[in-house]
């Protein structure tokens, strides 16, 4: 069996010898502790693969010390050492997570057992986890991370849509990654080699705009004292991609309407044309078809975007992915910030799934960098996450109580996905009683 | 090494004890830490260490005895026995000792298993020996050593002893002249407990 590093917490140096002495023998690498106080401190500083803590000691006991070193590393493995009369006590200490127990007098060679035992186990539970990474390996597309249907349908979706040369348009709320799938279709496309030029549509003035996109001649205007290469240009032989499209100007849309269908255009202030050989792929936040019929976007513009076209699905959509999205912005980010973070607590994953996330991904990632920051320990706790419990918009001051009422048991229901149980309980009110409310103030799923 | 001339270490047989293991025993604590030896009786019967549910003598009470009745000129005392010892937490021990302590107790009960069956007196007081050095060298400060072949190793067995040598490590003995000159400047040191196998 491997070596192990053990550390031995007893007040009695008897025991600690003895058992360092034994343990030694076996080749494991073994250190003492003489109280629960000082153990609690050396983990501060040393990462053990073992503790062998007795449960009675002066100062802090053996089941504290079990308590806060779960705390902070569930996966490290402690074995308690108990008199025959506890056992009680040792069985109490398996509930809080110790790995086994031994009870006094017991034969050294038990405890060599033992240790093979829970070293066979480590090393299973190792095993598993990096098949577990393999699998969340499998359930990434690109930088897209996401094991739910909707995320499966959209990489095969890119995968399609890749080595083709159509104009692709990417619909979806903010912060749902079309970004990131519009990069995923590029890497995978035969233009991968070339250049990958984003235009954020939505963040360039207008006026600036047309020189943003087709460059301009030295002294166009008075800024323009050089000879300056638009992005268009620069896209040559690789994709364009123009994030918020539907912010764009009449102006630019017809400007872009003509690049489109003949993929030669001129600087600001040049004579000569040029053409370029991109593809294009645009995405927006927007609902086109009602922009269209306001008149604020051309539909002979749309329908030479709306070539393919697919929708990044919103995160409370696919709220199956929150475990594994929050689990890699927790390690990007304990890594980014060199912080030993490494879990995240059940009440937080808990709090994460019934939010909505009108943010979406980018909120998800933001809260987690948040909570990096702020987290102390190495557990991500409800407290460190104060974006999900925001209160909402306080109610207009004419509303009657039992609008009020109304709207706080609809909101309940919503978040519990209409769990009536789960709901009462937070409503602090019997199931019948919940019933009886959801009947008078005529709610339903459709309310 | 020699130790001081004013102080002997006291070897004392507890019970019944064959006198054939004082003469090897007495040449190396000579050998090793320098000091004169005596042999005097001081515990006739241990029955109030016996634990009657495991038939086994605890070791840390007789040790404790032997320290009190241990006479003043004494600079250590080693107990010699043929009971069965333990410590609450192990089925068995050798022996047990105070480390930086007066007192240590080697029992010869176990170290009589598996002996060869050409040269068993030999084999069996080789091993009486070099454990009653170690227990010895524990009330000298010495701690357990990782060396193997050292006379400090941990023994978990008797196949064990039988491995080690009857010398102590380079380092132990630097060690163990250094308690041995804190003794001379200062013969009262604390006494936690220690035990061993």
């Amino acid at each position: 069996m491997g070596r192990n590093r053990i550390l031995i917490v007893d007040d009695e140096l008897i025991i600690r010898e003895s058992l360092a002495g034994w343990l030694e023998r076996d080749g494991h690498e073994v250190q003492t502790a003489k109280s629960g106080e000082q153990c609690l401190e050396m983990l501060k500083d040393t990462r053990f693969d073992i503790l062998l803590v007795d449960i009675k000691m002066e100062g802090i006991s053996g089941l504290e010390v079990l308590k806060k070193v779960k705390e902070n590393d569930p996966d490290l493995a402690v074995v308690m050492i108990t008199a025959y009369g506890s056992i009680s006590t040792a069985i109490e200490a398996m509930k809080n997570g110790a790995s086994d127990y031994l009870l006094k007098p017991f034969d050294p060679n038990e405890l060599g057992v033992l240790i093979d035992r829970i070293t066979e186990s480590r090393a299973q539970a190792l095993e598993n986890l990096y098949l577990k990474e393999q699998y969340k390996e499998s359930t990434r597309f690109e930088s897209m991370i996401g094991q739910s249907e909707a995320m499966r349908q959209v990489f095969e979706l890119i995968k399609d849509v890749a080595p083709m040369n159509s104009t692709v348009l990417i619909t979806g709320q903010t912060g749902t990654g079309k970004g990131l799938a519009a990069k995923a279709i590029h890497t995978n496309s035969p233009r991968s080699q070339g250049p990958f030029v984003m235009v954020n549509c939505g963040a360039i003035p207008e006026h600036l705009m047309e020189s943003e996109l087709f460059g301009h001649q030295r002294g166009a205007f008075t800024d323009a004292k050089e000879t300056k290469r638009g992005r268009l240009e620069l896209a040559h032989g690789g994709t364009l991609f123009l994030d918020e499209i539907g912010e764009i100007g009449m102006r630019m849309q017809i400007d872009l309407l003509r690049v489109l269908e003949d993929r030669v255009f001129y600087r600001v202030g040049g004579t000569q044309p040029i053409e370029a050989d991109f593809r294009v792929i645009a995405a927006t936040n927007r609902d086109l078809t009602a922009a269209i019929a306001q008149g604020a976007f051309r539909e002979d513009l749309f329908y030479r975007l709306n070539v393919i076209s697919f929708k990044m699905p919103a995160l409370c959509e696919r709220k199956e992915d929150i475990p594994l999205l929050a689990e890699h912005f927790l390690r990007r980010f304990a890594q980014e910030t060199n912080k030993f973070i490494d879990q995240i607590s059940r009440e937080a994953m808990d709090e994460m799934m019934l939010y909505e996330w009108p943010g979406n991904v980018r909120e998800l990632e933001n809260a987690i960098e948040r909570a990096v920051v702020v987290g102390k320990g190495r557990k991500i706790l409800p407290e460190h996450l104060p974006i999900l419990r925001r209160e909402g918009p306080a109610a207009p001051a004419n509303v009657t109580l039992k609008e009020v009422e109304r709207a706080h048991i609809l909101r309940i229901l919503r978040q519990n996905a209409w769990n009536i149980t789960r709901s009462s309980q937070i409503l602090g009110i019997d199931r019948s009683t919940l019933y009886s409310k959801i009947k008078s103030y005529h709610i339903d799923r459709a309310s | 090494m020699s130790g001081s001339g004013e102080h002997s270490i006291v070897l004392s047989p507890v019970g019944d004890v064959d006198g054939v293991i004082f003469k090897p025993i007495r040449r190396e604590i000579h050998r090793i830490f320098g000091y004169r030896t005596r042999v005097i009786p001081l515990l006739d019967d241990v029955g109030f260490a016996l634990d009657t549910s495991r038939h086994q003598y605890h070791s840390t009470p007789i040790l404790n005895e032997l320290a009190r009745l241990a006479p003043s000129s004494a600079l250590k005392v080693l107990g010699l026995t043929t009971v069965d010892l333990f410590i609450p937490i192990l089925t068995y021990v050798y022996g047990e000792a105070q480390l930086a302590g007066r007192a240590c107790i080697l029992s010869t009960h176990r170290l009589q298993d598996g002996l060869p069956a050409t040269g068993t007196q030999k084999a069996f007081l080789s091993r009486v020996v070099k454990e009653a050095i170690h227990e010895l060298g524990h009330t000298f400060d010495l701690r357990h050593c990782r060396d193997h072949r050292c006379l400090m190793s941990y023994c978990r067995s008797e196949k064990d002893v039988d491995h080690k040598s009857g010398e102590l490590c380079r380092y132990c003995r630097v060690l163990l002249e250094d308690a041995m000159k804190r003794q001379d400047r200062n013969p009262a040191t604390s006494q936690p407990v220690f035990g061993s196998s």
